[in-house]
């Protein structure tokens, strides 16, 4: 039982970054962005790339966040050139903006991880030896991180990234991103560069997926080319669970409900896998089923009370 | 209905109006569906003018105001507003200049952002964006100010979201947002038709009281002739794209609609017809 809390703990906090990122793109921009499924394996890349390469764990972290950045920001500039136009509610070109990112990512992250080797490309970096962030976090208190300790290190920056989005969400330049997403026409008429902030803040969500990438990685122990695969689907099954059982009453709450979310997902996942018949490769499956639960839940009810 | 403000509005110095000229707009250009929704207009508007613009549909009246706003670009002519040329600029650009009120009270402002982000969001027209705070203190205090004019006590209610408030509460605070920064150049789209009678006058009522206040260099598209008669100090009526009857305060004061409509059939010539249908 303890196995399922502490595990379901620590990937929930590890991958609440992610949830944050989907968070700001699915809803403060309005914008559903299937870069992540990209982005998070090039942040464990890049992060794992030059940890083989001797960088140290702090700056090849915040280096994999960066990447992830310029990827987002880079769906943001295709959006622009796919869109006709300023129909808000056109999702066609937005989905198909984050699909090409995150297929030539596909490639670019094979490459990123053969970068430095013999190969041109590789589907895997082990970080083995290599000194991770944890070490980091351990020579710098001097203590051992065990699991507990772990999920506090991890629970502690998740709160500091939410401090500061919802500091951000509040300034001036945030207020603008909001409304983005919730009256493009409105905002423009106001001034703002609406295309600037929407490259802007899909630069700062993949941002956010990256770091979860990099933390995987050195959580995990190696960085691998699969494991972005439906990474879309657990962010949104974290952004909706969080909705759904903490509230959204404010930005400043949502933001607590999602890291909420994100845990009460890998919970609940890993909780799933103890059931004997079901396998971890079912856990997509079930991710997406849950997804559907959660989206069609109030359509049915609604259908069944006018019954 | 109130009496409208019969002052005549006092020029500001520091404001050169609104100048347009011989501006063209088509739309579905060389294609069979081509329709010229702007026909070389000429309108120099004085700073402080209050000036509504009424026409059938599909006149341009909207056309106009879309275009003076930057929503697409012209295919010809030039707009100059307060003495710059933003003919070229981007919507975004001009909106330094230019605040707008639509007909749809949704569309004026973001639903699920509060009362008070909305309108510091609108005090901010035009001036660049940094990292302070989007509501503070003493622009609290000024939203506070501004919302005790509207009488609907929305200034005890800052922290609700728009999305919870009435249509009639939404388009006031839409107008608040559009004139707050005093912009050198408001844009009335039709801003009281989508609302019921008695909540249409009321905005319409607060519309009058700003624009004097701010001495605001003012269009009003509408299609209530009655509306048109008795705001603002002059008139325009725009047909197929062209501007076919102005008139100032002093001729604008003893008309009736009546005249108006006789008006219309005079200048619309050969579509007396189907004008007289839309008009009716």
């Amino acid at each position: 039982m303890t196995g399922i809390l502490t595990s379901g703990l620590e990937q929930g906090l590890v991958f609440s970054f992610m949830v944050l990122g989907v968070f700001i793109t699915f809803r403060v921009l309005d914008f559903p962005d299937l870069t992540v499924d990209g982005s998070i394996v090039t942040g464990a890349a890049v992060t794992a790339m030059l940890l083989t390469n001797g960088w140290s764990p702090a700056l090849a972290t915040a280096t994999g966040a960066l990447a992830g950045f310029v990827a987002g920001t880079i769906t943001g500039v295709l959006h622009v050139l796919l869109k006709s136009g300023s129909d808000a509610t056109n999702y066609g070109p937005k989905l198909l903006a984050g699909i090409l990112t995150m297929t030539a990512l596909y490639s670019l992250n094979l490459r990123i991880m053969g970068f430095g080797t013999s190969a041109t490309a590789r589907s895997n970096v082990p970080l083995l030896g290599e000194p991770t962030l944890i070490e980091s976090i351990e020579n710098l208190l001097s203590i051992e991180l065990t699991t507990w300790r772990l999920i506090a290190a991890l629970a502690i920056l998740a709160l500091v990234v939410k401090l500061v989005l919802d500091w951000f969400l509040h300034t001036e330049v945030g207020l603008s991103m909001q409304a983005t997403g919730d009256n493009e026409q409105m905002i423009k008429a106001l001034g703002v560069n609406t295309t600037i902030v929407r490259i802007a803040g899909l630069g700062l969500a993949n941002g956010l997926v990256a770091l979860s990438g990099a933390l995987v990685a050195q959580t995990q122990g190696f960085a691998d080319i699969g494991m972005g695969i439906g990474t879309i689907v657990a962010g949104l099954a974290g952004v909706i669970i969080g909705e759904v059982l903490f509230g959204s009453r404010s930005v400043t709450w949502v933001l607590f409900s999602v890291i909420g979310g994100s845990v009460a997902y890998r919970l609940l996942i890993a909780g799933a896998l103890r059931v004997e018949q079901i396998d971890p490769t079912d856990l997509r499956l079930l991710t997406a089923i849950l997804v559907v639960i959660a989206l069609a839940a109030p359509t049915v009810r609604r259908k069944v009370v006018r019954m | 209905m109130n009496a409208p403000p019969a002052e005549q509005p006092q020029h500001r110095p520091d404001n050169d109006g609104l100048l347009v000229t011989k501006m063209r707009k088509a739309f579905f250009p060389g294609t069979p569906n081509e329709v010229v929704a702007l026909d070389r207009v000429d309108l120099l508007v004085h700073p402080g003018d209050f000036v509504t613009i009424i026409g059938s549909n599909g006149a341009g009246k909207s056309t106009l105001l879309n275009a003076i706003a930057g929503t697409f670009p012209v295919d010809r002519g030039s707009i100059i507003i307060a003495g710059r040329n933003v003919t070229r600029e981007a919507e975004h650009t001009r909106a330094r200049l230019v605040g707008r009120v639509f007909q749809d009270p949704r569309a004026g402002t973001a639903p699920s952002m509060s009362i008070e982000e909305n309108l510091s969001m609108a005090m901010l027209r035009g001036q660049r964006r940094g990292l302070r705070r989007g509501v503070n203190g003493s622009r609290r205090r000024e939203i506070q100010d501004q919302l005790s004019l509207l009488g609907m006590s929305l200034e005890d209610r800052v922290t609700a979201e728009v999305a919870k408030l009435s249509g009639g509460q939404r388009q006031a605070v839409s107008l608040l947002m559009a004139t707050i920064a005093e912009p050198r150049l408001l844009l009335l789209d039709e801003h009281t038709a989508a609302l019921d009678p008695k909540v249409a006058q009321t905005i319409m009522d607060l519309t009058g009281k700003i624009v004097m206040e701010k001495r605001l260099t003012t269009l009003m598209v509408t299609h209530n002739m009655e509306l048109a008669l008795r705001w603002g100090n002059r008139l325009v009526m725009m047909h197929q794209g062209r501007i076919v009857l102005d008139v100032g305060q002093e001729e604008k004061s003893g008309l009736e609609v009546a005249d108006l409509v006789a008006k219309f059939h005079q200048v619309a010539g050969e579509n007396l017809v189907v004008d007289r249908m839309l008009l009716d």
